[in-house]
């Protein structure tokens, strides 16, 4: 990187931290520090749901993932808005009532101290390693592109925002929050608008629409029946899984999950939280759709610039140190003279060998996959595909600018988990199992310390996942929807099911979250193929139905002991 | 827990909530149907 794109990148992080620091007055309890002293506007409300959603990975995957596998990943939030509602009527006004900390909180007012506690432990669990890994993810992909040291990287992607976090709790996230989207929103239309500048003369939209449809990349909608005798239920992105499948997680997520309701309960009323949900509901179909966009004008960019034969070049540097060292060597000369030629062919106007250097060159890639997988090396390099663009083709300081919008789109997400994780603690644990009451100037320095506590855990955590390597990456991806649904299922119970006590749904919720993860175990070894996104539906699903039998047979037997009494 | 109560509340900005409903639905319809028109046109 250039002096003056450090520059950028360093100011607009110290921006960051000294508009926290800045903004992080707040009274010395745990309303001031957890919720803000309920004060947040509904745009606030609204921009902290979308930064808490948005981390540092969805910048940087999505152009790639449209790049790779078209744009039907858009379809992952079709169900997102419907849940919104949902949300808006039936949590969110409870949790405001009751004056809750944290949604668990509730839990136990409605069954039992166990299933509080139960839920409240897993968020804990979920929240703590997905914080980890994305805090490793994106500075793994840093660290190779840029060449940087991987223990600084995670720790200024994971370490530095705990400043402001630990010093303003949730008034200090808010507000980076509201900052934070606006300097990204920014630097990803200044790409956008970047990429169709610098494509050839007489190349307009329609041609770009008409060469992505072509090449399969506007595979926006998509049924799940393509190519297939009937619904293919491993299909990870179609309409059907979007809709329902998204449906159950969005509305786990955002009902159930403390890093997003820790957010809407900062509200100034219960007005202004509704608002700001539902109106994330309306702008996160359009939003996600312009990533994606994105990452196809890069798709067609590519069409008459150079590319390289595989985007992440540290792993390219792996397989010249490998016994297949000297067949790398030949290969990226060979692609490198036929790069040059095609790229000549594509700006005058194409013909049959550009169509048969296309052939020869998705050969060579599909080696150097086969090569990568054979030394153990990453064969997927689809997250490298956008900031590699950026760093190859951006004017000097938009590289550094670029690179401050996944930092602070990292920031966004680990400063509200931080804050989540540490009101959990305190509030579901700390509190909840202390002989004595608190006072409340010591909850709120208990408050700072676990925040500081989870921040040291989340970046460790990283570093772990970089020395475990992808396999961990991969597996924590799914790990939300392993926990989401059997929590989703124990708050629908507490909503809409009134007969039904905590016995029976704390029986359910372990019992169905052991078939949930045996089902997932199943699925990876190809035993039961069903797509990460219904377990969610599952769990939720199962957790409604089996607490209601459990209920009908405790209740039967509670009954016939009565007599058997009498 | 007194959910009637709550959803008898007045929704934000139309007051009731079948309007969000039917807003929710017809921007997702929308939706759809334009990126079904971009993924059929263009493909």
């Amino acid at each position: 990187m250039s002096r003056p794109d450090w520059i950028v990148l360093v100011v607009t992080l110290l921006a960051i931290i000294a508009y926290g620091l800045y903004k992080s007055r707040t009274s010395r309890d745990l309303d001031g520090y957890i919720l803000s002293n309920r004060t947040v506007p509904w745009y606030m409300v609204l921009l902290g749901i979308m930064g808490t959603q948005a981390s540092a990975v969805t910048f940087l995957s999505a152009p790639g993932q449209a790049y790779t596998d078209g744009m039907r990943f858009v379809e992952y939030y079709f169900g997102l808005p419907l849940a919104m509602i949902v949300v808006c009527i039936t949590f969110v006004p409870i949790f405001h009532r009751l004056k809750v900390y944290t949604a668990y909180e509730f839990l136990e007012r409605r069954f039992d101290l166990k299933t509080r506690a139960l839920t409240a432990f897993l968020f804990l669990l979920q929240r703590g390693l997905s914080t980890g890994i994305s805090i490793a993810a994106p500075s793994i992909i840093l660290s190779s592109l840029l060449g940087w040291n991987i223990i600084w990287t995670n720790i200024i992607m994971g370490g530095v925002l705990i400043i402001y976090t630990v010093t303003g709790g949730a008034k200090a996230v808010a507000y980076t929050q509201q900052l934070q989207m606006i300097i990204i929103f920014a630097g990803m239309a200044i790409a956008g608008l970047i990429v169709v500048h610098r494509l050839p003369p007489g190349v307009g939209w329609k041609e770009v629409m008409h060469l992505a449809g072509r090449a399969g990349k506007l595979n926006i909608v998509t049924t799940g029946f393509e190519g297939h005798k009937g619904f293919d239920w491993n299909d990870r992105y179609n309409l059907l899984s979007g809709i329902i499948g998204g449906f159950f997680l969005a509305l786990s997520y955002f009902g159930t999950d403390q890093s997003q309701v820790g957010r809407y309960l900062t509200a100034r009323s219960l007005r202004e939280s509704r608002l700001g949900l539902l109106l994330n509901g309306l702008v996160k179909v359009p939003m996600q759709f312009l990533i994606l966009l994105l990452g196809v004008f890069v798709f067609v960019f590519y069409q008459y610039n150079r590319r390289p034969v595989f985007f992440n070049e540290s792993q390219l540097t792996t397989l010249a140190h490998s016994r297949y060292g000297d067949s790398i060597r030949v290969l990226r000369e060979r692609y490198n003279a036929e790069e040059q030629e095609r790229v000549a062919l594509a700006n005058s106007g194409g013909g049959v060998r550009l169509d048969q250097l296309e052939v020869l060159q998705a050969a060579d890639r599909a080696t150097v996959k086969r090569w990568l997988g054979e030394v153990g090396g990453d064969a997927n390099d689809t997250n490298y595909i956008f900031l590699r663009f950026v760093t190859d083709y951006l004017p000097v300081g938009l590289i550094g600018l670029l690179i401050a919008v996944i930092m602070l789109a990292a920031w966004g997400s680990i400063a509200a988990a931080l804050n989540s994780l540490a009101s959990c603690t305190i509030v579901d644990f700390h509190r909840r199992f202390s002989r004595q009451p608190l006072a409340p100037e010591r909850e709120y320095r208990l408050s700072r310390w676990y925040t500081l506590l989870w921040g040291i855990i989340c970046v460790a955590m990283a570093q772990l996942a970089y020395n475990v390597g992808n396999s961990l990456i991969e597996a924590v991806n799914v790990l939300g929807s392993l926990f989401y649904g059997v929590v989703l299922g124990v708050f629908l119970v507490a909503f809409y099911r009134r007969k039904v006590g905590g016995q029976a749904v704390f029986i359910s919720a372990v019992i169905v979250e052991a078939g949930v993860i045996v089902l997932a175990i199943l699925g990876k070894r190809g035993i039961v193929p069903l797509s990460f996104l219904w377990y969610n539906a599952v769990g939720a699903v199962g957790v409604l139905v089996l607490s209601e039998v459990l209920q009908a047979v405790i209740g039967r037997a509670r009954k016939y002991d009565k007599n058997a009494m009498s | 827990m007194e959910q009637g109560k709550d959803r008898g509340e007045r929704a934000p900005l139309f007051g009731k909530w079948g309007y969000w409903y039917a807003l929710v639905a017809g921007f997702l319809l929308l939706c759809i149907g334009v990126f079904y028109f971009l993924t059929k046109h263009f493909s």
